[in-house]
């Protein structure tokens, strides 16, 4: 908590902290900070201030770190004003992330999978990732969108963020070369204030989708989205959003258990089938 | 023999980028000398030989290696160098990973159909189904007919064709005119020797022996039969082209064949209501290969409007089921539409009621289980079951010598008690080599290795024939599958014991009259 107030503080006095919780399980020790001061002041001092901290917070399992040091848990962040919630991944430009961050006025939690650390950095290379075709937003949290067949055809859109984009990734892999089913998938970076536009592109192209998060299901990024989507896009959804999360527990210490309770490639797979099906 | 291990430095690191090899594989390095070029999430280090020798490495550049793994060996000495050979043989294949794949399992499937080389595809992204028919499309407009209509390119690895399949071209050919005038109900209702005897004024060749049971139809441009061929009554056999059937192949009442063209080898056994043919069978595509000493159940149903090739000694049972086409619904709707040829290796085994479907190939003495529905490939020598069948292991195990000594003495204890049972008067078994016992005068006795020196009448069983077969004795190699020499009714009841433990033995045919089991 006192970390958080000093980060406040300096960034009051026209400083831009970057302040790292390692384990962002531990910004709950910070939330009267963020609630009640980081995300207020610039609103309550009528714009006289501002509080560009960043918040860097390692998030995410599969280490067999147990309960307190694996959760996702970026989505109590949603529905605070005035802040800014960004999330990397292994194919984002992670440094210009982090760069426009630091130049950023308003206060960016700054949402880091553990497991991206030992990745490589897999950014498009005329235009694709692997066999993927890739188009990036301009925006400075960029939203970067894949697809199988280059965006002429596809049955789904998958959106998802952080360390769920490999596991989507695979997912997307395993449907094509098993099932020839095509799909695209949106990689978010910028996840609060929520900018869905890429999101509602895709949708238009394909007319479904999946929400993939490794946080909680209940009240999650998924949920919000879901409603975004049928709000601007009802005509264009032929299927029920489907929403892949983990389920609503805590997360086991032991790595099988760990792998049960979190989203996998096998329950991205069955949620597009899913809505095959469904077509058919 | 050193090793070249990644060290795993951190608790938050597990894999690192080994992006370049600075040495070629297989050449001289010195203690110390730079080998490759690792990426870690810290740094991108150099690693170093730990000394001199020979460098074997193990992985390609640019793959993710998991710390803690070897990933490369230096061989100081060319012993060192084999043994190092010798493991890696041990080890399996690497499965290739998700990212080393790029044509999908439908554009895999189609591609080995059609015999095309996906790495004609040329397209940035994954191949799909619809690549690959673009892609077989463009060859078939470039490249002059590939293979003719008669086996359509099928690969005949592991397919053992018939005796008939390379006939002369002009044996058998009938006189046209006598086709056309051919009325096939005064045919059928013609005795046995009148039918063969018109044909033969027609010229169809003929065997001696064949017999063609009462209301049979044999009618096409070409017709081969070899001798002692039995066609039960009500066979029905109308082939565009040809049919020819080998020495000595059985088939019961109520065959149906039609197909442009067939090929059945010599000693084949194939049992009552068996259809080949149905839709497409006048395509000219429609060709049936079945090879020799191959076995076809009652009611066996095999569509022939694609090449279906049946291997040597080939066993399929009871209801299976074969189809070479699928044309539902419309193509325009997104219904499949497939026309494709399905084979049967040599030795493979069908169970009961299974279905193969059009492109299905059974490898080499695979078996697929009952009911099972075969879509694409089963491997070579797989056991395979169920909707879809999917290999679960294999179809035999390998006998140490020591067992099959052991299964093929307690044979004689079987055959023995067989005999009894049926009533016929045997004596006790005899110990000794060979070990046996007496029937009507005739001696049955098996011993591991056969050098000749035994008193006729005998009937001799035996895991290796090397000695002479004098006159009355028969000799019966139950590893070769062979009969030496020649006997009665005692080695037709040998046979026919044999044959109910799979061993089919040559000269054929399978099954025999008179026999005392």
């Amino acid at each position: 908590m006192s970390l958080f107030g000093v980060a406040a503080g300096m960034a009051l006095r026209g400083r831009r902290p970057i302040l790292e919780i390692m384990f962002g399980d531990f910004m709950a020790l910070g939330f009267d900070q963020i609630v009640n001061g980081i995300s207020k002041f610039r609103e309550m001092y009528d714009d006289q201030v501002t509080v560009p901290l960043v918040v860097r917070a390692p998030m995410g399992a599969r280490r067999g770190y147990g309960p307190t040091h694996s959760q996702s848990l970026e989505k109590l962040l949603l529905g605070i004003p005035n802040i800014c919630v960004v999330a990397c991944s292994e194919c984002h430009d992670i440094g210009a992330l982090l760069t426009a961050a630091v130049e950023d006025e308003r206060p960016v939690f700054f949402i880091e999978n553990k497991l991206l650390y030992g990745r490589p950095n897999r950014r498009p290379e005329d235009g694709h990732i692997g066999e993927l075709a890739v188009r990036e937003s301009g925006d400075p949290y960029a939203a970067l969108t894949f697809s199988a067949t280059d965006f002429t055809e596809g049955s789904a859109t998958i959106v998802t963020y952080g360390g769920m984009l490999p596991i989507v990734l695979d997912a997307v892999t395993e449907l094509v070369l098993e099932h020839e089913i095509f799909c695209e998938v949106v990689a978010l970076s910028q996840l609060v204030p929520m900018e869905l536009a890429a999101v509602l592109e895709s949708v238009a192209r394909t007319g479904a989708l999946v929400t993939a998060e490794e946080g909680t299901l209940t009240g999650g990024l998924g949920a919000e989205i879901a409603a975004r989507v049928q709000e601007a896009a009802w005509s264009d959804l032929r299927a029920p959003v489907q929403r892949i999360a983990a389920r609503d527990g805590i997360i086991p210490s032991a790595r099988p258990l760990e792998d049960a309770m979190l989203p996998s490639v096998e329950g991205v797979v069955d949620a597009v089938m899913a809505i095959e099906g469904a077509q058919r | 023999m050193r090793e070249i291990v990644l060290t795993r430095e951190d608790a938050n690191t597990e894999f690192a980028l080994l992006t370049e090899w600075l040495v070629e594989d297989r050449t001289e390095v010195s203690a110390g000398q730079p080998v490759c070029v690792v990426e870690t999430t810290k740094a991108t280090v150099e690693v170093e030989s730990p000394g001199e020798g020979t460098i074997v490495q193990l992985y390609a550049e640019d793959v993710e290696v998991e710390l803690g793994k070897t990933i490369a060996y230096v061989a100081e000495t060319a012993d060192e160098l084999a043994a190092i050979d010798a493991k890696a043989e041990e080890r399996p294949a690497p499965k290739p990973a998700a990212g080393d794949r790029k044509a999908t399992r439908k554009a895999v499937e189609l591609a080995e159909l059609h015999g095309v080389d996906l790495s004609g595809v040329e397209k940035r992204g994954f191949i799909t189904e619809k690549d690959v028919e673009e892609l077989i499309a463009r060859q078939k407009a470039s490249a002059t007919p590939a293979a003719g209509p008669i086996l359509a390119g099928v690969s005949t690895d592991g397919v053992s064709l018939p005796s008939t399949f390379d006939l002369d071209e002009r044996a058998g050919v009938l006189d046209p005119s006598f086709l056309a005038s051919l009325d096939h109900d005064a045919f059928r209702a013609l005795s046995m020797g009148s039918k063969i005897a018109a044909l033969r004024e027609a010229g169809a060749q003929i065997g001696e022996g064949v017999d063609v049971g009462e209301g049979s139809l044999v009618v096409a441009s070409r017709i081969v039969i070899a001798d002692g061929v039995r066609l039960g009554p009500r066979a029905t056999i109308v082939c565009e082209e040809i049919v020819a059937i080998g020495e000595l192949s059985q088939f019961g009442a109520d065959l149906e064949l039609r197909c442009r063209r067939a090929f059945l080898g010599a000693g084949i056994w194939a049992g009552r209501s068996i259809r080949f043919g149905g839709g497409g069978h006048r395509d000219p595509w429609a060709t049936l290969t079945v090879g020799d000493l191959a076995f076809v159940g009652d009611e066996a149903f095999v569509n022939v409007c694609r090449p279906v090739l049946i291997g040597r000694e080939v066993f399929l049972t009871m209801r299976s089921m074969i189809v070479t086409h699928n044309i539902g619904h419309s193509v325009l709707e997104g219904f499949e539409n497939r026309f494709a040829p399905v084979v049967l290796e040599d030795r493979s085994q069908v169970g009961l009621g299974a279905v193969l479907y059009a492109g299905s190939r059974i490898g080499a003495e695979a078996i697929v289980a009952s009911n099972s529905y075969v879509v694409g490939e089963i491997p070579a020598g797989a056991f395979a079951i169920g909707v879809p069948a999917k290999a679960t292991g294999s179809s035999s195990h390998k006998l140490s010598d020591a067992r099959r000594l052991e299964l093929a003495r307690r044979m004689i204890d079987d055959l023995h008690e067989l005999l009894a049972l049926r009533g016929h008067a045997v004596s006790a078994i005899e110990e000794g080599d060979p070990r046996g016992f007496e029937i009507d005068g005739t001696r049955v006795a098996f011993t591991p290795s056969y050098r000749g020196g035994v008193e006729a009448p005998a009937v001799i069983l035996a895991l290796d024939v090397r000695g002479d077969v004098t006159d009355g004795i028969a000799v019966v190699d139950l590893v070769g599958r062979r009969v030496h020499g020649s006997g009665g009714v005692v080695l037709d009841s040998v046979r026919e014991f044999c044959r109910k433990r799979g061993i089919r033995l040559e000269p054929g045919p399978w099954s025999y009259s008179g026999g005392l089991v």
